[in-house]
């Protein structure tokens, strides 16, 4: 029981990360940008690349290694978004929602079929593999690594909320969640903020995919597909627009897919999570922290 | 030996028929050369396998290995009285579609033998182009039951089948005395076509107990679901019958999570890839597998001639391909003639040729009556030849 309720979450937390970003954007945009999950698997393989060219790196100073490998990639992903944003979303600003919505599958197979173009499409083991002490605790095992990726998953998103609610660039983009036009008269730069917003996001995913392959110790190109419709679905759950509901989705949904599981065995993880995606689309589709939205002008 | 999944087979078949009618009008304004018996000129053996793609670098050894044998025929005076052999190659990518596309092409090009097919996927919708020409296909590599159930008269496989593999799987299990085991397949129809042949063969033996047989989904990252499933059963081997991409985050998380019993994996999880994925968890993992030219006793002057003419191993596969195309010679020199219907004879009627797999006699529906599957376990980060089974 604790076994499940720890693996839950440790999964949970990667979904919400990246359920942050969905949410986020769809919050300020109304945009689903169906090319994050490919945001993730960019992160993973600059993580791959970077970690390759430093070459050999001593047991001692991978986690060291790692850190400073995570902040470059998140910098990197955070700008590809802001580059995609730019490139791809912006022009299609005033277009209607379904355009913009199929421009976003193309992106993520750019994105797929870019990377699978550069780096080959076979999968790559990753060159610095997070290893370390295994504790009982309550009769679960909890490793070391899942320990300090859970830390960092955490960190991240604390120092997103508070970013989020404590800054200026924050309130822009609440406001601009709130009445895009409204804030636009009253002096908001929105073009910056959106910008600020896709950085923030993708540096998450980013964040998310360098974490996944030193812990899995595999990337491969269409690894972000299945988990980018699971953070999505995630963030559906928790409400999407909302960013604490994004976390809290991440959670249930990794709760979820543990336990049902757990009582209707492995090969219905996926029909699981997609069945309470379901669940909550036609029941509440405002998720659990979600308001209700009215339609805007 | 791969195979798609149900999506991709319902497309593949439904483009196949498409496709099929279109190569074959084709064919006839294209003069008729399709399927009929050429008399002279060189005589086209048609490869259709994966150049691109995930499984592009086993398309590469086969392709490989079946020049070797069209080089060494050609050099000792070619089939039929000194015409030369031809090898006309073109890539599947692993895709249904792609396969149609190119198997018609091969057709139209005049191909009197077909000596490819590496994913099961792939090669099945490729079955009634050829059937349609009359043209008599080889199949090296692929091995789902699914291409010889129909039973066309013109599809010869020589590569163990599945059920061959969970024959040989239950037999190691016994051997080696495991008396429970977990089976884990990644629910696309190669896969689970072994899980559920060695699930019913250890019904029917009773020697062995399964424990769990379960399915995960293929393409992600986290499979501690099946993990904690596989811990709380406990059994003494936990048989995976998928690929290597997720053989080896399964094989590293199941070590991860403490599982100390043993682990083997099927064909489709052999590859050096599995090993740097599962880590040091991949010491001591079995896997059922065809032969390959490292594990191979007596092999070393062919690899040293492949080395020479290629300037790389061999890999999975290429012995396949070589024996298919010396087959294919074989059985038209037999036949004397390069009519589809006169070499589907002489390969049935063949017995005892000598393939790296063994004498070939083909069973009533076209497969090796032998599968040639061994034991192998990986060494020092190889896998490398187990004696357990002999």
């Amino acid at each position: 029981m604790t076994q499940l309720i720890w693996d839950g979450l440790f999964v949970g937390s990667f979904y919400a990360l990246i359920a942050l970003g969905y949410s986020m954007v769809y919050g300020i945009i109304k945009l689903l940008n169906f090319a994050h999950g490919d945001i993730y698997m960019l992160g993973a393989f600059i993580g791959f690349a970077l970690l390759t060219s430093l070459g050999g790196i001593p047991g001692s100073l991978s986690l060291v290694a790692l850190l400073g490998v995570l902040l470059v990639s998140m910098l990197l992903t955070g700008s590809a978004g802001v580059l995609i944003e730019r490139l791809a979303y912006r022009p299609l600003r005033g277009a209607p929602r379904l355009a913009a919505l199929i421009t976003a599958v193309g992106v993520s197979f750019s994105l797929e079929y870019g990377v699978s173009a550069i780096a080959g499409p076979n999968p790559r083991a990753f060159p610095v593999r997070l290893e370390g002490g295994v504790f009982q605790v309550l009769g679960a095992r909890i490793s070391l690594p899942q320990i300090i990726l859970m830390l960092i998953a955490a960190g991240l998103m604390i120092a997103l909320n508070t970013y989020i609610q404590r800054t200026s660039t924050g309130r822009a983009m609440r406001s601009i969640a709130l009445d895009t036009n409204a804030s636009l008269l009253m002096g908001i730069n929105v073009n910056a903020v959106i910008t600020r917003t896709f950085f923030i996001g993708s540096a998450l995913a980013g964040a998310a995919g360098v974490m996944a392959g030193a812990y899995y110790g595999q990337i491969d190109f269409l690894m972000g597909f299945i988990i980018g419709l699971k953070a999505f679905t995630a963030a559906v759950i928790g409400g999407i627009g909302n960013i604490k509901g994004a976390m809290l989705g991440g959670l249930v949904l990794g709760f979820v897919e543990a336990f049902g599981t757990q009582w209707f065995g492995g090969q219905w993880r996926d029909v699981f999570a997609f069945a309470v995606l379901i669940l909550f689309l036609t029941l509440r589709p405002t998720g659990i922290l979600g308001e209700r939205v009215t339609e805007r002008m | 030996m791969k195979f798609g999944t149900r999506n991709t087979i319902l497309l593949g078949i439904a483009s196949a028929m498409v496709f099929s009618t279109a190569g074959c009008s084709g064919g006839l304004l294209s003069g008729g050369s399709s399927g009929t018996a050429t008399t002279s000129g060189t005589v086209k053996l048609g490869m259709v396998v994966p150049l691109s793609g995930s499984s592009a670098p086993t398309g590469a050894y086969m392709k490989n290995g079946a020049q070797l044998a069209v080089d060494e025929i050609n050099k000792a005076g070619g089939v039929l009285g000194g015409r030369k052999l031809e090898l006309l190659v073109e890539d599947e990518a692993c895709d249904a579609q792609q396969a149609v596309a190119s198997a018609n092409k091969v057709v139209s090009e005049g191909a009197v033998v077909s000596v490819g097919g590496y994913c099961s996927g792939a090669t099945l919708p490729t079955l009634p182009i050829f059937q349609k020409a009359n043209i008599p296909m080889i199949i090296p590599a692929a091995n789902s039951q699914e291409l010889v159930a129909q039973g066309l008269a013109n599809v010869f496989m020589i590569n163990g089948t599945g059920k061959q593999q969970s024959t040989t799987a239950l037999a190691f299990m016994k051997k080696s005395s495991y008396p429970t085991v977990a089976l884990v397949d990644d629910n696309t129809s190669y896969s689970k076509d072994i899980t559920t042949e060695t699930q019913s063969q250890i019904q029917k033996d009773g020697s062995v107990k399964v424990l769990l047989n379960t399915s995960v989904t293929a393409g992600e990252s986290d499979y501690s679901a099946v993990v904690r499933a596989i811990m709380s059963k406990n059994p003494a081997l936990v048989y995976w019958t998928g690929y290597y991409q997720e053989g080896g985050l399964i094989i590293n998380q199941l070590k991860k999570a403490g599982f100390t019993g043993a682990i083997m994996v099927a064909d489709g999880s052999v590859d050096p890839s599995l090993v740097k994925i599962a880590g040091q968890g991949a010491e001591g993992v079995f896997a059922t597998m065809t032969q390959t030219p490292d594990t191979l006793k007596g092999a070393q002057k062919w690899i040293a001639n492949y080395k020479a003419a290629f300037k790389s191993d061999p890999g999975p596969y290429s012995t396949q391909s070589y024996d298919a195309v010396r087959l294919a010679a074989k059985a038209i020199g037999d036949a004397g003639s390069t009519k589809g219907a006169d070499i589907i004879k002489a390969l049935s009627a063949i017995n005892g040729f000598s393939m790296f797999s063994g004498p070939l006699k083909f069973t009533t529906e076209h497969t090796l009556s032998s599968g040639g599957f061994v034991i192998l376990v990986v060494k020092g980060g190889k896998f490398t030849l187990d004696n357990a089974l002999s």
